[in-house]
């Protein structure tokens, strides 16, 4: 009997079975605890009887008055206050309750989240890091209402292609550059509650710029390649050891790189729909950069064996600025941004004499963050200060 | 030219007049301040005059939340303090105001501070450190609104 195979039944959904009894499991170990909360509860109810423990104000900071400033209230505001402001040094509260509420007499009854484990304050503070939150949610824009889309005019083919061949690339990125944070973000302890609050803004950005570019190609043709160079590059982002090598990849190094694409992109545009949407993405592009710098600065600064921290993170670099050589040998990359430059595509070549002092100017301005940070790349640096284009002619 | 810049009295670029003129149109937007969001930094525009002496102009604006809160008139020294400076000639500057003058506040693509300053020329920017130069690009739209709104003035230049 022969059967045609869209007249077969379809496959169940797939099943999560081991999934599931993995979950079980891992909570029937904590399930004493949990149990022992929800039979006391449940008792008290059963009894009508209220606690009210919950009034009690011994052991909390309570009777405080948090004063908005001129902006509001913001964190600084409230982390005026003794006893809410102090950050650990090392934390040591794994689960969900909030810094300055009555919790230590809790700590038995509660969960341990395994994966909160960045938990040196060094790994990951920022002095402006408040600040950057604050003015992340004041300069938030949006991507559909905020750009003159109305105005999209067609460019001659090669002007075209190149806009979308670039629109392609920062968008590839920016799907790393969001993925990074939210992996980092959960493993961070409530108690650094500022950072993580900032790294949420870091993922909405980077939400918006993946959208504005993808809007951007599809406006002007579509979007066209992919590539592996950049594939690579953005997966030795994602996959970086610790939280402070990450970040300086990503926001030193790589949000430099973007935020240096973003200015010539600005300048290079050849509507005003770009121009803008260049310039509100170099904006928050430049506020993640200042994060990278500042914590790198930080957990240098920190660190008590300062010497050997900075020693791997050299090794760190050897490996990590491969990434930024990927991306800008990268044809995908360096073509379009010629083209652009140069103003088409029979001025490549002009274009390319634009790329070297996009490159140089990027190296130069890796370089003094790396030294604002306390951290001397200058001598060890591994990508050539000079373009290498044509070099082997 | 727009109906207020006709029936206001022409400014002199550079002036400290000029600048609070722009700082006083950034202040009464204040909607529009709100929408960009916070800006805080102290900037210096540098202007070069084109004759003889070649001598240069600075002038401070102070940035604070949503509102231009000071402008001065400072030496070339009192300008070093500022978080970045801007400089260029005054051909360039000139050039930039008309172009936005006559796109009734949008200058031409190859007028923007970002296309200008990009290069290093004619607008150079100048910070004391990546952070603080950071702050130009952390607060470009506002700073070229702040420009934009220049097409309501009548502006003089008398260099």
């Amino acid at each position: 009997m022969s059967v045609r195979i869209h007249e077969m039944n379809p496959l169940p959904a797939a099943l999560h079975e081991q999934e599931l009894a993995g979950y079980e499991a891992a909570y029937r170990n904590h399930y004493q605890a949990w149990a022992e909360v929800l039979a006391r509860n449940v008792e008290a109810i059963r009894r009508g009887s209220y606690s009210l423990h919950w009034m009690e104000t011994g052991e909390a900071r309570w009777g405080k008055r948090a004063k908005p400033s001129s902006r509001g209230m913001t964190y600084a505001d409230i982390n005026r206050i003794r006893g809410y402001g102090d950050l650990p040094e090392q934390a040591t509260w794994f689960n969900f309750a909030p810094r300055g509420a009555v919790r230590d007499r809790y700590r038995d009854d509660m969960p341990v989240i395994g994966d909160y484990t960045v938990t040196d304050k060094n790994e990951l503070w920022a002095e402006n890091v408040i600040t950057l939150y604050e003015e992340a949610k004041a300069r938030k824009w949006n991507a559909t209402r905020d750009i003159p889309w109305d105005e999209v005019e067609a460019l001659p083919e090669d002007l075209e292609k190149a806009t979308a061949q670039l629109c392609t690339f920062l968008t590839e990125v920016e799907f790393v550059a969001g993925d990074f944070p939210a992996k980092w973000l959960y493993r961070i302890p409530q108690d650094f509650l500022e950072v993580k609050s900032f790294l949420a803004t870091q993922l909405m950005d980077e939400a918006r710029h993946q959208e504005v570019f993808r809007k951007r190609a599809l406006s002007c043709g579509g979007l066209l390649h992919a590539a592996p160079g950049f594939e690579w590059a953005l997966a030795a982002i994602l996959e970086a050891p610790t939280h402070t090598m990450g970040t300086f990849l990503l926001n030193v190094l790589g949000e430099g790189l973007v935020l240096s694409i973003f200015r010539s992109g600005e300048m290079i545009a050849k509507t005003h729909v770009d121009k803008e949407i260049f310039r509100r993405c170099l904006q928050d592009e430049a506020r993640h950069v200042s994060y990278g710098v500042m914590e790198l600065k930080s957990y240098i600064a920190g660190h008590p064996q300062r010497e050997a921290a900075i020693e791997e993170l050299h090794r760190f670099c050897d490996v990590g600025e491969q990434v930024i050589l990927t991306a800008f040998t990268e044809p995908a990359l360096i073509e379009p941004l010629a083209v652009l430059l140069g103003g088409g595509l029979k001025y490549i070549d002009q274009g390319m004499e634009g790329i070297r002092h996009v490159w140089t100017m990027f190296i130069n301005e890796y370089l003094q963050r790396c030294e604002c940070a306390g951290f001397d790349r200058r001598t060890r640096c591994t990508i050539p200060l000079e373009f290498p284009w044509g070099a082997a002619a | 030219m727009s109906a207020l810049a006709e029936t206001t009295a022409a400014l002199a670029f550079p002036s400290r007049e000029y600048f609070a003129a722009l700082a006083g149109l950034m202040n009464a937007n204040r909607a529009r301040q709100e929408q960009l969001g916070y800006i805080d930094c102290t900037a210096v525009f540098s202007v070069t005059e084109a004759d003889d002496d070649g001598a240069t102009r600075h002038f401070r604006i102070t940035f604070e939340e949503f509102s231009a809160i000071a402008v001065d008139e400072v030496t070339a020294e009192e300008a070093t303090a500022a978080d970045f400076a801007l400089s260029g000639s005054l051909a360039t500057w000139r050039t930039m105001l008309e172009s936005i003058a006559a796109g009734a506040g949008r200058p031409a693509l190859e007028q923007t501070l970002n296309y200008l300053s990009h290069l290093g020329t004619p607008l150079k920017l100048v910070a004391a450190d990546p952070l603080k130069s950071d702050l130009y690009f952390r607060y470009n739209q506002s700073l070229q609104e702040f420009f934009n709104a220049s097409s309501a003035l009548a502006t003089r230049f008398d260099g």
